[in-house]
């Protein structure tokens, strides 16, 4: 018998806000973070983003981290995220606890910085961190040694696998406790490459609105702890809910669009759904992956109705909010989604009006209050055709 | 843990392509295009092969190799099947490729079809397209290849609610010219397999392709 | 006209990294995508970099593109009307 996983603690960093306070502030209010870039030094001014409103130095000084010391955006964002997670959790002795991190972009904003510095030979210190794996270690190495760390590297579906690796280990009984979710900084490389598909909104993102435009970039952190629930009662931890199911399929279609029928999406949804034991009637929340294309919107919503038939759940993307924050979307939209289930609230697409004309599926638009939620489902796919989705509920 | 068996392994190297411990393509010049040599001298036909970066290239290589005695047709649709790989340099072959499209702000014309292989796991979705995989695909970043955890990956993989019968495993690095590529096909079934799967006999494959060096 | 026909068939073989087809393979009317060369989506962003860095023509749109890459010799017609390179 596997054992259940259950959620312990969450830390979230994003464009709405540091901590789960200021994000729960935000999403009943439909506030967005999406503006003018600021803090990434670029010329596409008018491509509008989803950025933490901290400058390096700003997380540094709230780490307590020497100013000159060599690391880059990405692990400063996660280490805040990851502080707030272990202290929400009561974990204090990391050797019995795995760490994966989702992330694909790694140190990328400095190396562009730095990039004719390395020639003169000057900054080459952050040569090394510019790594993927490098960001992982400087943001695990905040706690200690872990049991288990690795890097997950699945594009925008990277965090909901970490969370779907952690819930494996975790049963396995690999492990007792793991710290899963992702951190993503903006860069001018993935900035200027999500430019040339064509795919960025220069407003605010719509997802599931028949105007749709595109999608805003975004970025941020946010880990949840998952542990055993007899790990859990045993040192008396805040059980704050159940990790029931999960599953992940390939769309196997295209390297970067989704199947018109939606099959990743869909095989994804239903695998997690059989995995929790739930029947579809039983989600009362969908936090969709709801970029805000033409493609992922479509195919995710015809893959809803594929799942869902008549009686769609509410469902609603918070990326019009937050932006798209790549490989940390998936962890950032598990927080909500829990946050959401806690306080029995659906957050809204703020920008929405009117209907996919295809589908005619109605999102959510504005918060909604006292929303008896028991079950929440999390979407999160990316290139690659890799397709996730992850369950969350109460336990009564 | 329920034992698992390989039934195709598939190593690259700089300059060696081995199936099942057979040698079937040595590198004829250092200069060569290696990727492109091998398609040519397996005598594939799949046209998307040259708009791949080099990093899907010898994976999709591996995996036509290892997919070879599967038994079915690559156009089979296969929701039992997964294809896990691990490597340590990403996708930074290809995102050097990429940043030099954007480095120089007077020959500015960043290229799409460039950009979206600046992503590692692109090459698990290359491998699934070609095979109908329509399982579990995910991507791991490791320090350096470790049999152990190829071990753990496989063991995840393999784990009852996923309902996977057979898997692409393995560990598929290129950077600049230094392939890297071991890839295995393992199922829990020992029917006609060549060995189990064990941390030996994954670092004996491993190894048998640094020697011939 | 026919110059330029041929010369999008080479630019088009080469930033598509189309290895095995030559411009003769190109059926001048024939669709570019679906039936004919049987291109996607990052193609049709590929052949819009294509139109601005080699003729001097920006397309702020994706979707501009679905009625200009209907074939080579449309594409070669809108490219004759609008080049500023």
């Amino acid at each position: 018998m596997a054992k259940r996983v259950v959620i312990t603690g969450v830390g979230i960093v994003s464009a709405i806000g540091v901590g789960k306070e200021a994000h729960l502030r935000a999403l009943m209010k439909g506030e967005s973070g999406v503006g003018k870039i600021s803090y990434l030094q670029t010329k596409h001014t008018d491509i509008p983003v989803g950025e933490v409103k901290m400058s390096d130095e700003e997380m540094k000084l709230l780490l307590g981290i020497a100013s000159e010391s060599v690391i880059t955006r990405t692990p400063l964002m996660g280490k805040i995220a990851l502080k707030e997670a272990m202290q929400d959790s009561g974990i204090t002795d990391a050797s019995r606890v795995a760490f994966i991190n989702g992330t694909t972009v790694g140190g990328m904003e400095k190396s562009e910085k730095y990039y004719m510095d390395f020639f003169e030979g000057k900054n080459t210190d952050y040569i090394a961190a510019h790594d993927c794996g490098a960001g992982t270690e400087m943001i695990a190495e905040t706690f200690g040694k872990f049991d288990f760390v690795t890097t997950l590297s699945t594009a925008c579906s990277s965090a909901v696998n970490s969370i779907i690796m952690g819930g494996d280990l975790i049963r396995s009984g690999r492990v007792e406790a793991a710290i899963v979710g992702g951190a993503e900084s903006l860069s001018k490389f993935h900035l200027n490459g999500f430019n040339t598909l064509m795919i960025l909104d220069r407003k605010v993102c719509n997802p599931f609105d028949a105007q749709r435009n595109g999608l805003n970039l975004g970025e941020g952190a946010a880990y949840i702890v998952l542990e055993s629930e007899e790990s859990a009662k045993a040192r008396n931890a805040n059980i704050l809910c159940e990790l029931k199911g999960y599953g992940n399929a390939c769309d196997a279609f295209h390297q970067t669009a989704s199947s018109p029928t939606g099959e990743g999406a869909y095989l994804a949804m239903k695998k997690a759904l059989e995995d929790a034991g739930l029947n579809p009637e039983q989600i009362d929340y969908v936090n969709a992956h709801g970029t805000g294309t033409g493609n992922n919107d479509l195919c995710e919503s015809v893959s809803i109705q594929r799942l869902f038939g008549e009686k769609i759940p509410h469902f609603s993307s918070t990326k019009s909010l937050t932006g798209h924050a790549t490989s940390a979307a998936g962890g950032i939209e598990a927080v909500i989604s829990i946050l959401a289930l806690l306080n029995d609230f659906v957050p809204g697409c703020c920008q929405f009006q009117s209907p996919i004309e295809e589908t005619g599926l109605m999102p959510v638009k504005d918060c909604l209050k006292n929303v008896d939620l028991q079950n929440v489902m999390n979407n999160s796919f990316g290139f690659g055709g890799n397709d996730s989705s992850c369950i969350f509920s109460k336990i009564r | 843990m329920e034992k698992k068996y390989i039934h195709s392994v598939v190593r690259i190297t700089n300059n060696q392509l081995m199936h099942n411990g057979e040698l079937l393509l040595t590198r004829s010049a250092e200069d060569s295009s290696w990727p492109v040599e091998m398609y040519r001298g397996l005598h594939l036909q799949y046209p998307k092969f040259f708009k791949m970066d080099n990093l899907c290239k010898v994976g999709f290589l591996a995996a036509e190799l290892a997919m070879k005695d599967v038994g079915v047709s690559p156009e089979t649709e296969k929701p039992d099947f997964s294809v896990l790989l691990l490597n340590s340099t990403s996708s930074l072959d290809n995102d050097i490729s990429y940043q030099q499209t954007i480095a120089d702000e007077t020959n500015y014309f960043p290229s799409p079809a460039v950009f979206v292989y600046t992503l590692a796991n692109i090459v698990t979705g290359e491998i699934a397209i070609r095979h109908k995989i329509k399982g579990e695909t995910s991507f791991y970043i490791q320090e350096k290849f470790s049999p152990a955890t190829l071990s753990d990956v496989a063991e995840l993989g393999f784990m009852p609610h996923k309902g996977i019968r057979e898997m692409l495993i393995g560990w598929v690095d290129f950077l600049e010219d230094k392939c890297d590529v071991l890839l295995f096909r393992i199922s829990v079934n020992p029917e006609n397999s060549i060995s189990e799967w064990t941390d030996e006999e994954v670092s004996r494959w491993y190894e048998a392709g640094v020697q011939k060096k | 006209m026919d110059s330029l026909i041929l010369e999008l068939k080479e630019e088009i073989i080469k930033s598509l990294n189309l290895e095995e087809m030559t411009p003769e393979d190109i059926d001048s009317d024939a669709p570019l995508f679906g039936e004919g060369l049987g291109l996607d989506s990052i193609d049709a962003l590929e052949l819009i970099v294509l139109m601005e860095r080699n003729y001097g023509i920006k397309l702020a749109n994706a979707s501009e593109g679905k009625s200009i890459f209907q074939s080579v010799r449309v594409m070669a017609e809108y490219i004759s009307k609008n080049r500023t390179k």
